[in-house]
């Protein structure tokens, strides 16, 4: 994301810039004053001051010795840049949506520089707008169209390279494709001219006629050898391709993750490759056919009659001109209806899923009224749609027709005047079908290169992307005590919201740490960072001393026992699912870890035991069984740090007191944190943390807090009464 | 009981509905925001928040502490009710707080491969936006009034479709 755009001399000379002083940001703002849009100003920050600028015209300037804080502040469809100067906050600039994450760094950046440091603050996030043609960029860093021009084909090539020989195989059947294709024609030709007009007799005939067979014959065989080998070469692309992105899906930090919108990361897996592959097998395997057959089609047409020739060429812009108009109206009407279609499915699902709802409100009538309008909705506009088809398809392919009944009329002309055989104008009909054939399909063109410019630009966007690689040597395995500082750690998952500031505190070996505190103020994101899922922005996280990014990820998770509120099993067995955090573990270990989280007996009562398959369509676990899987999961690995994200949150009375039985015997020793909402199952804690305001409000063992009479107190007293 | 929890108290308050009157004083900052004195407690930096963006922008509008909790501090039944310049003061903050440009013109909608650029005269003025077709970028509030977010997430909004003219609606309709 761009900090500092390219500012007119004219307006850096307004701001002389002393000995020491240097320019780090330059950034515009896009709404002014009364709320209306603006272009052409500024917001520029120089180590010492801030320039807002109109225009070629200073407004203001502050100096940044003065000022206290920035901040950045999202507002609905926009957000403001705020200042604290003298203990009073001070808007300074207002702006759209567009520029809400830039402000995010500018304020971070003079943040920075109040403190009196000099580090520029820098961005990765993509802009998502093209800065030089103003096209949206699909997700990538660079825009598809501007950056790499040129280099697609380069792109292209990098892709197909390793696969060199298939590449050729089909390139040599389409060249036989072509040359079959073009030679039909030609021998048509010689069979009217020769035998039918002239006097070839039975046997000359039936040698063209053996011909012709042979090479309608060998286009069937080459074509489907051409189409085997395509796809295959397709399938294996995009196999290929399906597995390096996964690979590195794994290998990429959440953050980037987290980044994108999940559907987004998907569809580079599914739809991407797919779309590589659709354009090996639909286009690529006709690409050159095409291209060559249609040269060629255009030279024979010249040479057999150039005047004919030159006056098909002439049809050809309007032929296109209505088949695109054709195909924006046809593409215009279908959306339309597809769009309908969408209402009518989402109000259908919205009144069944909500139909306890609409019956005890006894909305029935309203809704139905509801739903016929939309589905006549649709009905009218599918009844338009059809009728428009039935009458423009046909004029469509009988203007098209018109480009054969020109050549009809002025090529029987030639032929009476004895300028043209009547075997050379079948074969000039038959090059004018097949020229028009293939300009439909060459129209397409543009299409499918863009599609596959973008699946390729965000496949390469993927597998570009530079992971941090970690020096294995420097990376330690270490035995984990379970001594655990945050040293000012700072972290947040989006640039403009930080979720914990400056959070400092010291765990000592063997301690449960209960953590309270209101959804949303940080608990599960303290949790992420301990689980080393994603790493402080600012401070450090020390494991025994260590800094948890000098940890050997493997042998860390490997020491990691984690219980969320919300177990994920996978699709497979009980067994499967215990197995999971140690693929090697024996029947003993298995049974033993699932008779400490109090698991075996439910396990027992299902039809097949440990192999009972669970997951998306298998045996229904309820939620307190699943957690029970989740704790024996955890315990197979005697993990030295445990994680409990609401473990028993969403349970009943019994399940609860079960399954707090079993977290208890997994604790004992080990190092804990353990979220909870509800106080009682914190009371094996030996200190409370309570989170609030993007910080550790207090800290203590129950006791201490309670006598504090704060945060804590209150959340206790509201909830035992 | 002698010690109230703030939690029952908090529970209490937010059933509470104040009502801001004329006696209840708004000040400008000399930052750009606005202080209030309400029943003689000063009240710094407070928020103004339109209750009814869509269906009722000057009506019910909430005023709260700036605080992490932002606790109501009472609400404004009519804007339109109050003396002239205090509205003027609340109109600004309102303005600081809203950016929902509410489209008037359409000049140009061109689709370019998943992408809808658009070219429109707003209420704000002139400008160019960008949708992607395949998200949910328009939703429709009634049967003819939208709201498109754009890939910035900027949001426009279309008060009455049926008030553009016939050649726009047809540019627009692909979007519908």
């Amino acid at each position: 994301m761009i900090l500092k755009y390219d500012i007119s001399p004219k307006i850096l000379e307004k701001i002389p810039l002393s000995n020491d002083e240097r320019l780090y940001y330059a950034i515009p703002y896009d709404i002014d004053g009364d709320g209306a849009w603006i272009k052409g100003a500024y917001l520029l920050v120089t180590t010492k001051n801030i320039h807002i600028f109109d225009g070629e015209i200073i407004k203001e300037t502050i100096e940044i010795k003065d000022l206290s804080h920035a901040k950045a502040e999202a507002k609905v469809g926009g957000g403001i840049l705020v200042v604290t100067k003298d203990g009073e906050d001070k808007v300074l600039v207002h702006y759209s949506a567009r520029h809400l994450s830039r402000y995010a760094y500018i304020a971070r950046g003079i943040n920075i520089l109040i403190s009196g440091r000099f580090e520029e603050a820098e961005s990765n996030e993509y802009e998502k707008m093209c800065p030089k043609c103003g096209r949206a960029i699909p997700g990538t860093k660079y825009c598809p169209k501007c950056s790499k021009e040129g280099g697609f084909l380069k792109e292209f090539i990098g892709l197909a390279k390793p696969y060199k020989k298939d590449f050729f195989g089909v390139f040599v059947l389409m060249v036989l494709v072509a040359i079959t294709t073009l030679l039909n024609p030609e021998i048509q030709k010689h069979l009217i001219n020769d035998v039918l007009k002239g006097n070839g007799g039975f046997k000359k005939a039936m040698v063209f006629l053996a011909i012709m067979f042979s090479l309608s014959v060998a286009i069937v065989i080459i074509n489907y050898l051409k189409s085997n080998a395509s796809t295959k070469l397709g399938a294996k692309i995009s196999a290929d391709l399906r597995m390096k992105l996964f690979k590195k899906y794994q290998a990429l930090p959440l953050s980037f993750i987290n980044d994108r919108r999940p559907g987004e990361l998907l569809n580079r897996i599914t739809q991407d490759t797919t779309a590589i592959r659709e354009f090996l097998e639909d286009v690529f395997c006709n690409l050159f056919a095409v291209l060559f057959i249609f040269i060629w089609d255009i030279i024979f047409m010249m040479v057999l009659n150039f005047k004919l020739a030159i006056l098909t060429f002439i049809t050809v812009p309007l032929v296109v001109v209505l088949i695109v108009a054709f195909r924006k109206a046809v593409y215009r009407i279908f959306h339309l209806q597809f769009r309908k279609n969408d209402d009518v499915s989402s109000d259908l699902q919205d009144v069944i899923s909500g139909m306890r709802v609409v019956k005890t409100y006894g909305r029935e009538e309203e809704e139905a009224n509801r739903f016929k309008r939309l589905s006549g909705e649709f009905a009218r506009t599918q009844r338009r749609n059809e009728t428009f088809w039935a009458i423009f398809y046909p004029m469509i392919s009988f203007l098209m027709g018109m480009g054969a009944v020109i050549v009809v009329y002025f090529g029987g002309l030639d032929v009476f005047a004895g300028k043209m055989s009547a075997g050379e104008l079948y074969q000039f009909i038959a090059y004018t079908t097949l020229l028009f054939q293939y300009i439909n399909w060459m129209s397409w063109l543009p299409r499918e290169l863009t599609v596959l410019t973008s699946s390729i630009e965000r496949i390469n966007d993927i597998l570009n992307q530079e992971i941090e690689e970690k020096d294995p040597d420097t990376m330690k395995d270490i035995e984990i005590e379970g001594e655990i500082t945050f040293n000012h750690a700072t972290f947040g998952y989006k640039s403009y919201e930080p979720v914990l500031e400056n959070i400092n505190v010291v765990v000592n070996k063997g301690e449960m740490i209960g953590i309270v505190g209101a959804s949303g103020t940080g608990k599960s994101t303290l949790i992420n960072l301990l689980m080393g899922l994603y790493q402080v922005d600012d401070g450090r996280l020390l494991i025994d001393n260590t800094d948890i990014k000098d940890i050997n990820s493997k042998s860390f998770h490997s020491q990691l026992g984690v219980v969320l509120q919300e177990t994920f099993l996978f699709s497979g067995t009980i067994l499967d699912n215990i197995r999971f955090s140690k693929p090697d573990a024996t029947y003993e270990e298995i049974v033993k870890a699932a008779k400490t989280a109090n698991a075996h007996d439910f396990i027992c009562n299902t039809p097949d035991g440990y192999n009972t398959y669970v997951g998306e369509k298998g045996y229904t676990l309820s939620g307190g069984e699943r957690q029970r899987i989740a704790i024996a999961r955890a315990i197979l690995t005697n993990p030295r740090l445990l994680i409990l994200d609401e473990a028993t949150a969403s349970l009943d009375t019994e399940n609860e007191f079960m399954i707090q039985k079993a977290l208890e015997r997994l604790t004992e020793g080990k190092t804990t944190f353990a979220i909870a909402h509800r106080l009682s199952t914190l009371r094996k804690a030996d200190r409370i943390m309570v989170i609030d305001g993007h910080n550790i409000a207090e800290i203590g063992t129950h006791e201490e807090l309670l006598a504090k009479k704060g945060m804590y107190y209150n959340l206790y007293k509201a909830q035992i009464g | 009981m002698a010690e109230i929890n703030t939690y029952e108290k908090e529970a209490e308050e937010m059933t509470r509905m104040t009502v801001i009157t004329d006696k209840d004083k708004f000040e400008r900052t000399n930052g750009g925001f606005v202080n209030l004195t309400k029943d003689g407690i000063l009240f710094e930096r407070v928020k103004v928040v339109r209750l009814f963006p869509f269906t009722d922008a000057d009506k019910y509008i909430s005023i709260r502490e700036n605080s992490a909790k932002a606790k109501e501090i009472g609400i404004i039944e009519d804007l339109g009710a109050l003396d002239e310049n205090t509205q003027e003061i609340l109109r600004e903050q309102l303005r600081l707080n809203y950016f929902t440009p509410v489209i008037e013109k359409i000049y140009n909608i061109k689709d370019e491969y998943g992408y809808a650029y658009f070219h429109v005269l707003t209420d704000k003025g002139e400008c160019k936006f960008a949708i992607n077709m395949a998200s949910n970028a328009v939703t429709k509030l009634s049967d003819s009034r939208l709201i498109i977010m754009d890939l910035d997430e900027n949001r426009f909004e279309i008060r009455d479709v049926n008030a553009l003219t016939q050649k726009e609606r047809r540019k627009l309709d692909l979007f519908l």
